[in-house]
């Protein structure tokens, strides 16, 4: 009936990847915990061991280097919104950060965890009862999806607020695996599949984002969501614009995995936010319908370029 | 399970706990600190914040197992020897505390920012802080305006201190309750220090945990049910079913249509069908999961219209009512002549208006316990209507009334979403009495949005017509209310739609037809405004309409139709006072709105409506010839008077009513009264707290308790002194005569009171004037008084993206007589709260008969951030038959605020909300049609 459910901590990172090696299968890193309990809480998540991460103090750190600023996965958002480095070099990093969840949260919800945090949808983010009563869709073992009426690919929102501010910065992120250290930029480990969301060997472990110094660039991030606080989003933008006017938008919460365009603004800015908007992939799922959030794509690029070129 | 040590609050625990177990849990149920509450379970509450080494963390959502070698610090180690904490003390003096249910997580997240704002500057931008910082923890009752002032006081109080203490200096209050001063509820600070027991804190040794399955369709006959091999479990003790509860139940008398677990079939997704009591509750969860049931599903009843048509032959969902459909109640009145009026209107606006359900939302999950000795049944259980709920049971359990207990503890919210018996409640009682122990329930958060009893999801067609002067001529309205599958108050419901239209404007041509139907959802029931917060918004929206053909400001239509003080309204309610015009000119005044109308910035608007309500139904639920309200004070040797009322405190700070009423008439201080309610084996009946009727009817018996007992301490005085009655005072914990040859302190006159006869106790009783016309219907909306007020938003819309911002409210509320006012407003900021959420954000949303938004994360009930600056006016009228003139203050303000912030969109961006909540979509479309057709207007 009940699978023996097990908690253990790791105090190194390799200690962690050990421990997750021993229990292959059946066992999910917890760094804050924030989204892996509500999961658990609402049966999505069945992991019977719990490989406690949030104690490895040396991925706790952040500091800046001459090309980049290196951000330890295990910081809270509460401190990344607080830290005068982030704030110095990269705004919208710390407004991605402090639009996510509320502030209690902040304080134990974890960078590394926010990369990570299972893609949403309104008809899986529910109890077992409801999701039996709904009948099961792709992401809970069924056969179609219900948010499209009979789908065959599942387009789960991809909901990780800081990804998307900071894959338009250029992070790239540092795996490790027990054997090898990568380096990968940051969307990349993001499927598109909304069941298996992310392209991550499930034992590797998010030691630290890199984020790249540029001078003279801007970005503006923005968020839509029905309440100011608390809520997940319902379309995440953040448009970035170098100095020579390259520019790279990205978005979230309208697609199984982050939208990215890269360009150029001499051409013009309409035909890189149609190329974002044919991107996306929305399906209704939110708690704003589909179209409305299509809309409003071109709403708050149109914005962001304005307050990036005005 | 493994031995885990904590360290709480500077005490080493030494427990056995689950390798996934929760530090709230844990806390709660194994440390037994049950200060720390839970609200959601899933992170989106803030109720189960504690600190852990000084941080803030939800309780709900840490495993147990990271904390060993942590200190952590939960509610219960603030106040230290006795002494609040000085934020605690803010929280209190502020009146930050109303049911008390969010206010530790709430202390507790203000606790860990505090030190982090001290440097935060401007006051200005220290609230904004503070906002934020609060914005994860939800609060149903009080608008979050005084918890906010409370925490910036403290912050900036610290900040001013030298000495950094957190304790003040012991000052010798004597508490005094005098009627019209402001002053927190008695029990605030039992509340604030979180040792006040609510439902589920309430532990009982060795009970039994119950846990239900639930139907997985909307409409089905369940042909089987088989329960052996969750029988089998270890620690399963009984599993029932609905054939063992076949009596049926329901608030109304005319509605008892509901049976505590299905039976037979299954009318909504989510109907109890097998209940389990096991050991733990981990068991009985188990155990349900291995009960197998077999359904034949029928078809679904799920909207209005559904349910208006012809069903096919065995697809009703109720089999009574004559006709071939799913049509609970229809009810139709007229007044005046509307053919007639219509013809004298020479404007007139007819719109369609929809509203999607919403839920109370309050903050506490249901929770009972249950046991039967040799007193019969006694259950206590998060209930606003101890007295109906003794009723059902009796009936139910098939028992005589004299062997049922019913106890309210501390509530955490209802707001209508307690009031009715409720089918948990029966079940564990059913269960206690088939194990012979104590057996407990508590709904998890989406248990709770299944239960429901919400407000009902409407669909109005509503036409008015006025002449050129502004004269209202006549009032129109078509309405049908999706009740779901029974009835609960839904009757009342469904004239309350209708009758309630007939004030606060003079209307001689009026009528309304409206339909109740039975759909396959969770019921619909009472909630905060019942009836007419859905039909008072068409109303004020169409007056809005009307006043914008006629070239006249809104406000100055209103002020021409008022009804008057004491009169009548066509329907024969009968008006005594009346601070329509008071309140409207109030909060014009205070909103600044004869400047700014009409000259705000774009996308800006400021729109207005006005409302009223009853001040307590004066017709029983029950048609039986008890008094509305009976109170009994007992005076004993030691000077203190027990007051003993079956009325519910709810968190709207009933208690503190009663206390200060009593105060006032006997002239003593608080530190005199002690209050006992809600206890049907203890206190005397009182029908409860709905209908805005505790202030008015227990109030007024109170009063005469406090009365007569004042006349038995007069009568044992002048049998003593040489005195003449009218002459004695009774002020300042003393009693003495004009001319000072009696002048005895309360002690004193106590002894010759109890002299050669002990306690004296007394009793005092409402009983409603008769009232109301010689018709069917008559008695819907009859109260023996009606509140009267206006509010004015403002808003802000941004066309692009439709998106609306409440920014300011100004309301104005006339009870009559605020008895405290820090309690008069709490309940009116915490109504415009609760109207903002139905007006922007909240909603019941179905997936085929599911309820998709079951959750605090989901259903979006507004954060602090989200809520508007409130700016509330207390108006008096002193009415002639309230208690010191009070009326009600707890429901009838959600009224005027929800038209009022459609009226303001309307004006900002000229777009005519027809339906709730108002969806960024809807104004965007709405916008985009407008454009196209003045574009079409245009001449090319
Ligand atoms: C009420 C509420 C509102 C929320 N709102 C938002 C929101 O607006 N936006 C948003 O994005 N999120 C939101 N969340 C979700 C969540 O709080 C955040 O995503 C948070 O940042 C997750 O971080 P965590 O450390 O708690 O992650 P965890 O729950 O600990 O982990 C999340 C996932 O990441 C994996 N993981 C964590 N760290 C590592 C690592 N270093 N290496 C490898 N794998 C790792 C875990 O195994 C797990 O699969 C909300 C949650 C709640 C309860
Ligand atoms: S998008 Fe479709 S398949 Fe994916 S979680 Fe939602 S309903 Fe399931
Ligand atoms: S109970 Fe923990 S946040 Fe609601
Ligand atoms: S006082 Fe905040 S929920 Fe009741």
């Amino acid at each position: 009936m009940i699978t023996t459910q097990k908690y253990l901590r790791a105090t190194t990172v390799g200690e962690a990847i050990s421990l997750a090696r021993e229990h292959d299968h059946s066992f999910r890193y917890l760094a804050g915990g924030t989204d892996v309990m509500v999961n658990k809480y609402q049966g999505n998540d069945e992991s019977p061991v719990l490989i406690d991460i949030s104690g490895l103090a040396e991925l706790k750190n952040i500091l800046a280097t001459e090309t980049r600023l290196v951000i330890g996965s295990l910081t809270t958002l509460h401190d990344l919104v607080a830290n005068p480095l982030v704030n110095l070099h990269f705004p919208i990093l710390a407004e991605a950060a402090a639009s996510i969840a509320a502030p209690v949260i902040r304080k134990t919800a974890t960078l590394g965890g926010n990369l990570l945090c299972e893609n949403r949808c309104s008809y899986y983010n529910q109890s077992e009862w409801w999701r039996a009563s709904a009948g099961r869709c792709l992401k809970c073992n069924g056969t179609v999806c219900l948010a499209t009426g009979g789908g065959k690919k599942c387009f789960s929102k991809f909901v990780s607020d800081s990804a998307v501010a900071l894959i338009a910065l250029g992070a790239s992120i540092e795996i490790y695996d027990g054997s090898q250290e990568l380096k990968l930029p940051l969307e990349e480990i993001y499927s598109g599949d909304g069941v298996n969301s992310r392209s991550l060997s499930p034992t590797a472990i998010i030691t630290a984002i890199n984020v790249p110094l540029k001078v003279g660039a801007k970005a503006v991030y923005k968020k839509l969501r029905k309440r100011e606080s608390l809520d997940f989003t319902s379309l995440t933008t953040t448009v970035y614009l170098d100095s020579q006017g390259k520019t790279r938008i990205v978005l979230g919460g309208v697609h199984a995995k982050p939208v990215v365009v890269d360009g150029d603004i001499s051409g013009g800015v309409e035909e890189l936010i149609r190329q974002t908007v044919s991107g996306s992939h929305l399906v209704d799922n939110d708690t704003y319908s589909k179209e409305y959030r299509r809309e409003m794509i071109t709403v708050l690029l149109n914005r962001s370029f304005q307050e990036l070129t005005s | 399970m493994r031995p885990l040590t904590l360290k709480i609050n500077g005490k080493l625990y030494h427990l056995m706990v689950g390798d996934h177990e929760m530090l709230a849990r844990v806390i709660r149920e194994k440390a037994g600190l049950t200060g720390t509450k839970v609200g959601c379970e899933q992170g989106s509450c803030g109720a189960c914040t504690v600190l852990v080494d000084d941080k803030a963390v939800l309780s709900c959502i840490t495993p147990a197992m990271r904390c060993d070698n942590t200190e952590i610090t939960t509610i219960e180690a603030l106040a230290v020897e006795g002494k609040l904490h000085k934020l605690q003390e803010r929280f209190v003096e502020k009146g930050a505390v109303q049911c008390g249910f969010c206010t530790p997580g709430m202390v507790m997240t203000a606790l860990s920012m505090a030190p982090t704002l001290e440097n935060a500057g401007d006051p200005a931008l220290l609230m904004r802080k503070v906002k934020e910082g609060l914005s994860g923890n939800l609060c149903r009752c009080t608008g979050y305006k005084k918890v906010i002032e409370a925490v910036a006081e403290y912050v900036t109080e610290s900040r001013l201190s030298e000495k950094n203490t957190n304790y003040s200096a012991p000052v010798a209050k004597v508490p005094t309750g005098a009627v019209g001063r402001p002053r927190p509820y008695i029990d605030a600070e039992k509340k604030v220090k979180g040792a006040a027991a609510y439902a589920d804190d309430i532990v009982s040794k060795n009970a039994l945990q119950c846990k239900f399955l639930r139907s997985v369709h909307s409409h089905a006959l369940i042909t089987a049910i088989d329960f052996q091999e969750a029988l089998q479990l270890p620690g399963v003790h009984y599993i029932a079913t609905g054939r063992e509860l076949p009596v049926k139940f329901g608030v109304l008398p005319i509605s008892q249509d509901e049976t505590a677990m299905a039976v037979e079939k299954t009318r909504y997704a989510g109907e109890i069908v097998a209940a389990v009591a096991a050991d733990t509750e981990e068991i009985a969860v188990a155990a349900c999961r291995l009960i197998k049931v077999k359904y034949q599903p029928i078809r679904a009843f799920l909207t209005i219209d559904d349910s208006l048509n012809d069903a096919g032959e065995d697809e009703r969902i109720h089999n009574h009512g004559k006709f071939n459909n799913n049509i609970h109640k229809k009810a139709e009145l007229r007044f005046g002549d509307q053919q007639q009026g219509l013809k004298d209107a020479e404007v007139t606006t007819r719109m369609v208006f929809e509203f999607d359900g919403v839920s109370h939302g309050f903050t506490e999950p249901h929770a009972a316990t249950a046991y039967w000795d040799e007193n019969g049944l006694t259950i206590i259980t998060a209930t606003q209507v101890p007295h109906y709920l003794h009723r059902a049971l009796a009936k139910v359990m098939e028992v005589p009334l004299s062997r049922v207990r019913v106890i309210k503890p501390y509530l955490g919210g209802g707001f209508g979403g307690k009031s009715d018996p409720f089918a948990h409640e029966v079940i564990v009682a059913h269960l206690a009495r088939k194990t012979g122990r104590t057996v407990r329930i508590r709904l998890t958060r989406e248990e709770v949005f299944l239960t429901n009893h919400g407000r009902h999801p409407s669909r109005m067609t509503v036409e008015m017509g006025i002449s050129r002067d502004g004269t209202m001529q006549v009032l129109d309205a078509d309405v049908a209310i999706d009740g779901g599958a029974y009835g609960s108050f839904g009757v009342v419901t469904s004239y309350y739609n209708g009758v309630l239209l007939q004030a606060p404007y003079r209307l001689d041509n009026f009528g309304f037809r409206t339909y109740r139907v039975y759909t396959n959802k969770p019921q619909c029931g009472a909630m905060r405004g019942h009836g007419a917060v859905n039909s008072r918004f068409a109303v004020e929206s169409l007056i809005d309409d009307l006043a914008q053909r006629i070239g006249m400001d809104p406000c100055m239509l209103r002020l021409r139709n008022f009804l008057d003080s004491n009169t009548f309204t066509v329907g024969h309610y009968r008006i005594t006072s009346n601070g329509s015009r008071e309140s409207l000119e109030k909060v014009m005044q205070r909103s600044r709105w004869r400047e700014r109308i009409g000259k705000m910035e774009k996308g800006r608007g400021l729109g207005v409506a006005c409302g009223f309500f009853i001040s307590g139904s004066a017709l029983p639920i029950i048609w039986n010839e008890l008094p509305q309200s009976v109170v009994h004070l007992k005076l004993d040797f030691d000077g203190r008077v027990v007051i003993t009322s079956g009325s519910s405190d709810i968190g709207q700070g009933s208690d503190t009513m009663l206390a200060i009423i009593v105060s006032e008439v006997l002239g003593i201080g608080m530190d005199k009264i002690f209050v006992l309610t809600a206890d049907t084996l203890l206190t005397p009946v009182d029908f409860g707290s709905y209908s805005s009727r505790v202030t008015f009817m227990a109030g007024n018996a109170a009063k005469d308790a406090a009365e007569n007992l004042k006349r038995e301490i007069i009568e044992a005085l002048v049998k003593k002194y040489y005195a003449m009655p009218e002459e004695l005072n009774f002020v300042g914990d003393r009693v003495f005569s004009n001319d000072k040859t009696v002048d005895l302190d309360w002690g004193e006159a106590v002894d010759i009171l109890t002299a050669g006869r002990g306690a004296v106790s007394v009793s005092g009783k409402y009983i409603s004037p008769k009232l109301g016309g010689d018709f069917k219907g008559a008695g819907a909306g009859l109260s023996p008084s009606y509140s009267f007020g206006a509010c004015i938003a403002e808003v802000a819309v941004d066309p692009e993206t439709g998106y609306v911002k409440v920014t300011n409210i100004w309301g104005a509320h006339d009870c009559g007589k605020a008895i405290n006012p820090l309690a008069v407003e709490g309940q009116l900021e915490g109504s415009w709260h609760m109207g903002t959420g139905q007006a922007i954000s909240e909603q019941m949303k179905y997936y085929k008969g599911l309820l998709f938004n079951n959750s605090f994360l989901e259903y979006k009930i507004p954060t602090s951030l989200d809520t508007p600056e409130i700016h509330a006016s207390i108006i008096e009228t002193i009415d002639p038959e309230g208690p010191f003139g009070a009326k009600e203050a707890g429901e009838g303000a959600i009224h005027p605020v929800i038209p009022a912030i459609a009226n303001a969109v309307y004006n900002a961006v000229g777009v005519r909300i027809t339906s709730l909540p108002i969806q960024a979509e809807d104004i965007l479309s709405k916008l985009k049609e407008k454009k196209m057709s003045s574009e079409k207007s245009q001449p090319s």
